[in-house]
Order: C-alpha cells, then structure tokens, then sequence
C-alpha cells in the first residue's frame, strides 16, 4: 500500500512536469524549487495541475465503480465502460444537448442518470433467463448494448451539427482542456457516493458469501444491489461527465488490486483508491508524449492495455467466480 | 406425393429398362433428371431452399430498382429501367448510371461478401456469433487500411493492406483462443478483446496525422459506402465470384462441419484441411469487403440469420445468405441516404442500429444450439 502510494505521489510529479509543450522537466523543477518563469508557471499550475488533480479523480471514481459491480454482478468482467455504463452516459448527454441544453449547466446530473439507466439495463439483462450466471455471456450482452448506444449517439451527432461542435472531444475520453470548475461541480456527488461505500463495505463483504448467508447475517441483499448500482451510476456519471466514456479501466484496476488485496472487498476497494489514478495518470501522460505535439485520446490508451487484461482474464483456465 | 412431369419422365425412362427400379425423389425434393451420352442423370433440388433463394433474388432486385430510383433526385422506377440502358432524358441517365449503379454495386457485393464470410466463419467455429465483425477481423482489416492511407512507412495498396490485416486478426483470435476452443463464449470475447485492440490502433493512426489524411481515413473507422478506393471494388467482385464458386464446392463439407469432429472425419472429411479452406477464405472475404466499405460487420450477423430462419435446416444455405446480405446493405444504404437527407447517415451506422438489438436477442433468449 505505501508503495502505491509513493508510486502515485511520483506518477503525480511526473505529469506536472512532462508535457507536449515547450516546458520541459527541467524548466518545470526549476520553476518548483522557486524560479521565476511566467510562462512555465501558466503551463504547470494552470493547465497540468488540473488536469492532474482531474486524473486521480476520474481514476478513483472509475476504479472503485469498478470492484463495486463486479462484487454485485458477481462477475469480474463486469466493467462499466464494457458493460454500456460509460454508453449510457455519452448517449445521454448527446440527447439532452439536441433536445436543447447547453453543455456548461446540465452535463453531470443528465450523465449521471444515463449511467444510472445504462446500469439498471444491463444488470436487468444479467438477471434474465441466467444470462448473468455466465459471465462472458453478460459482457457480450454489454458490448452488444453499448455498441448500440455508440451508434445512436453518432447518429444523433450527424443529425445536430451544434451538438457534435460541442462534445465532439469529450465523446472520445480526454483528460485534456478540462477546467477546475468541472471538477468541483462533481465533487458533491463523488462525496455522497463515498459515504455511501463506506457505509455497504461490510454488507457487500457478506453479500459475497451468498444471498442466504448475507441475508442471515442481517443484510438486505437488494437493498445492498440497489445502493450499489446507484453508487456506479454516481461515479461513472460523474467521471465520465468531467472526461468523457473511458474504457477498460474499471476491470484493470480492481484486477490489480484483488492481486494486492485478495478475496476481500473491503480490502480490494481500499487498494483501488490508488491503484486507479496511477492508471488513468499514467496512460494521461503516455498520451501526452507518444504523439507530441498533438494529443492521443486516453480512451485509446487505456483500451490498448485493457483488451489484454480482457484476453488473459478470459483464457484463465478456469474463470475466478467473485 | 403429385406426379410432375420430371418424375414421369423418369419413371418413362426406368420403364424401358426394366432392371432398374425408379426411386421417388425423398419429400420435399425436386428431381432433375436428363439423359446424356453418359446415361441418366439426376439431380435432387431442396424445393424450398429453391423457394428461398429465387424470393430473396427477387427481393433484391425490387430493393435495386428502389435504390436506383430514390435519392436526392428521384427517378421514377420505369425511368430507372430506361435509363440502364441509356434511352432515358440525359439527367436521369447520369444520375443513373454513373452515380448509383456503381454505389448499388458496391453495396450489394459488400453486403454479399460480409454476409458470406459471417455464414463461413459460424459454420467453422460452430457458434453463431462467430462472426468476422464481432472477432475483432473486421477491425483488423480497417486498421491496416487506415495505416495504408495514412502512409507509415509503407504504401501499398488498401486491398492488400486489408487482407493482411484481417488474416493477423484471424490468426490473433484463434491463437488466443486456442486453449478454450471455438465453440464457447470465451472465443467471441477473446475476439472482442482483439477487435478493441485493432480499434484503438486505428484511433491511434487517425491522430498521428494531419486533419486532411485523418478526414480521407475516417470513413474506414465507420463503414461508408461514400468513399470507395479506385479499383478495391473490381477486386472484390473478382473476389466475390471465386469465393461463392470455392464456398459452393465446399458446400458438402460445411455441411458436415457441423457436426462434432469425430463425426465429421468419420464421414470422410479432412477436418483440419477444410477448416483452414473455409477460414482463408471468410478471411480474404472480410478484408476484400472491407477495403471497398469499412467494417459494416453486423451485415455478417444479419444475412446469415435470415437466410438460417428462412431456409431448412439440412445444409448451409450459402447462396441464400449472400443474397440476404446484399439485400441487408442495399436496404440499409438506401435507409442511409434518405432517412436525414440532406444529411447521409454511413451505412456502418445504420447496420449497427438495426443489428445491435437482433444480436441482444439472440444473446438473451433461451439457449439452442449455436449453428
């Protein structure tokens, strides 16, 4: 755990100083150890910052939703962006833009009940006939359903001119140009979705010995369920609201973090706080380099190291059920 | 059973030679028979995969003169007739013949080449979401398309760079694959992981370049219709005709595939050899398609189901399927160009719209088998 977090303080560094632009690491460090550079410090504090600060968050957020429904799908494929969460966002907002909204007001909370609708669709298709008692069954049904999604959106984008002008660079999942403001406009409900995590930990941590068990011990299984999906929907809105649909992210890091923690997701979800944001910053960074000086979207990096998660998960001999 | 005049003439035969028996033809079977300097010869001809097909061809011809005639000037279906063979006035004759004939070329063998491959590959891997879009060849193809356009390093070709892409997706969700065998859902996942790959590999190609090359490349990451490469299409013509030849040869094997391997072999066919026949040529099929088209790879999942739901389930209805899916694309463009018009929604859309429910359906209903 220390060690994630040295290794998240460093990543952090490392994206304030390394940039497409003409500051490099060394004008970055001096400017950190006290040099006066008008234009380093615009570019530093003013642009790398946020964006740093917004990557840790979207990392948290998307990470923990992550664990969350794959402890409730009981499934660790289940990923919000593979599952049509993160589609269900985009789609959304895509809508509420034609039928009229501006993006500055209303993107978060119409995000963030896009997600909701999204996640009630797919776990109800995972309760149907047993689709979810096979777990790659339940992530083809999700690309099935977010691929849909995906072309609704770019149809509604052909149709509105205005609204593709408007979230042509969010749609694709981008931690770049994003302002401070969108993050504090998050905050509130990235708050209220921690305390209620905090709160079903240990409800969750027995829903995973069972139903009956669960229910034994004094729980409310579909109480729990609920709660859960309303939280994923709260984060996932909320991340995908400030950075657009990134996938693959939520089944990499709980992945990692069962390695570190083992079977317990008290533990799990506690490792995905850092484990998140050193993926989401890091591959933020790699997009920033690879292709200097224009901009990679993260969506594509995350996805490149995420489909071979997805291939090694799927080849393990037996599939882990959760 | 009613006597036709096929069978009486057969019978008319067998009667002048009376140490033959005639055989009835089994039912629901047509009987051709003919005499040649070689003796009698017959040929059993499945009645309704013959009702099948002649309904889908001429499905497809209705939805041709339809697609001729509709569009941002219309032309009425009699003018359309005339003007194919240049006797209309000289604006529908162009509008005819030099901008929609070669479009409804393009769209009705994609829509066949696609819906062929799709068939192909199900049959191979005996599971019917198996299909070149969903494993991930389809995007193979488009990523080295899109790398040809966009010049890294080497320019060749888009065709060529197509098919090398879809044979390195081909052998990627095989090789990966291969501990958990094809029939299973792993195998499709394991494709959708290959497919997300190639994807991101071509957003990754689309950014490296100036907005120009990105804007002549974009039409590959959709499926449009709208920006065919010169001389991608002759070749997949040439293409198509082959491999409908190779795949009707193949018919009595695929046949057979579907049954379990032992069973197969016991039947005398060379498992393994077939398999890698019918796999080069779903694959050549894909990537030929795609460099005209894009990856409009759910046309791979709809033609096949609809010729599957209309014919019986004896053989593997090829023919039938590649006539669904040119009928599929030809409908789907046509969808495309008029729906929004001024504005034209890429045929790679409008497929996915229409095919990403159907395969929800198939995904959530009870359980059959996968063929």
């Amino acid at each position: 755990m220390l060690l994630l977090l040295t290794a998240l303080v460093a990543v952090s560094l490392v994206s304030l100083l390394i940039g497409a632009g003409s500051v490099g690491p060394g004008r970055a460090i001096a400017l950190l150890s006290g040099a006066q550079d008008s234009e380093a410090h615009f570019i530093v504090w003013e642009l790398r910052a946020p964006r740093t600060l917004i990557g840790i968050v979207v990392g948290m957020a998307l990470g923990v939703a992550g664990a969350l429904l794959q402890a409730v799908a009981r499934n660790p494929l289940a990923e919000p962006g593979l599952l049509g969460v993160s589609a269900g966002a985009a789609f959304a907002v895509a809508l509420a833009l034609v039928l009229g909204a501006s993006a500055a007001t209303l993107r978060i909370s119409v995000a963030q009940l896009g997600a909701l609708m999204g996640c009630v669709c797919v776990l109800s298709v995972a309760r149907f006939r047993g689709v979810g008692n096979d777990p790659i069954r339940l992530v083809l049904a999700g690309a099935a359903f977010s691929g849909l999604l995906a072309s609704l959106t770019s149809l509604i984008l052909l149709y509105d001119q205005r609204a593709a002008d408007e979230i042509r660079f969010w749609v694709i999942g981008s931690l770049a140009g994003r302002r401070l403001d969108d993050l504090l406009s998050v905050l509130p409900s990235m708050l209220v979705a921690s305390i209620i995590v905090l709160l079903i930990a240990r409800p969750l941590a027995a829903l995973a010995l069972g139903e009956r068990v669960a229910s034994g011990l004094g729980h409310h299984p579909n109480l729990i369920r609920w709660l859960v999906v309303a939280c994923v929907a709260l984060l996932v809105g909320a991340a995908t609201a400030i950075a657009g649909p990134i996938a693959f992210v939520g089944l990499v890091v709980p992945f990692v973090a069962r390695a570190f923690a083992g079977p317990d997701i008290r533990r799990t979800l506690w490792f995905c706080l850092p484990i998140g944001p050193l993926m989401v910053l890091s591959a933020d960074i790699v997009s920033r380099v690879v292709v200097a000086p224009s901009e990679l979207p993260l969506g594509v990096l995350t996805a490149l190291c995420g489909a071979p998660v997805l291939i090694a998960v799927v080849r393990a001999r037996r599939l882990p059920m959760l | 059973m009613k006597p036709t005049p096929v069978r009486s003439s057969v019978l008319n035969a067998a009667s002048a030679r009376p140490n033959r028996i005639p055989i009835a033809p089994p039912q629901g079977y047509w009987r051709l028979a003919w005499r040649s300097r070689h003796g009698d010869q017959s040929v059993l001809l499945e009645r309704r995969a013959v009702t099948v097909n002649v309904g889908l061809l001429g499905a497809f011809l209705l939805a041709s003169v339809l697609y001729l005639s509709l569009g941002s000037v219309n032309v009425a279906p009699m003018a359309v007739l005339h003007a194919l063979f240049g006797k209309a006035d000289v604006m529908a004759n162009f509008v005819v013949q030099e901008l929609r004939l070669p479009r409804l070329a393009a769209a009705a063998c994609t829509g066949a080449a696609f819906a062929l491959a799709g068939i192909l590959m199900q049959t191979l891997a005996r599971n019917r979401l198996a299909t070149p879009g969903i494993i991930g060849i389809d995007n193979g193809a488009t990523a080295f398309a899109v790398a040809s356009i966009v010049g890294i390093g080497v320019s060749i070709a888009p065709p060529a760079m197509a098919l090398a892409g879809a044979t390195t997706a081909a052998v990627l969700t095989f090789g990966l694959a291969a501990g958990s065998g094809t029939q299973g859902y792993r195998f499709i996942v394991a494709g959708i992981g290959v497919g997300a790959v190639f994807g991101a590999v071509t957003q990754l190609l689309l950014a490296r370049v100036a907005i120009d090359t990105a804007n002549a490349a974009y039409p590959w990451t959709v499926g449009s219709l709208n920006a065919r490469p010169s001389g991608a299409l002759q070749l997949l013509i040439l293409g198509l005709v082959l491999g409908l030849i190779t795949a009707l040869m193949l018919a009595r094997s695929l046949t057979l595939l579907r049954f379990k391997d032992a069973t197969a072999s016991g039947l005398g066919i060379n498992v393994k050899r077939r398999r890698l026949e019918v796999l080069l040529l779903s694959v050549a099929l894909t990537g030929l398609a795609v460099a005209v088209a894009g990856p409009v790879g759910m046309v791979g999942l709809i033609g096949p189901e609809i010729a599957r739901s209309l014919s019986s389930s004896r053989g593997v209805p090829i023919t039938a399927a590649a006539l669904a899916g040119a009928l599929v694309m030809v409908l789907a463009d046509l969808a495309g160009r008029t729906l929004l018009a001024p504005i034209e929604i890429p045929v790679g859309i409008v497929t996915a719209v229409v095919g990403g429910p159907w395969l929800l359906w198939i995904l959530m209903r009870p359980q059959r088998s996968f063929t």
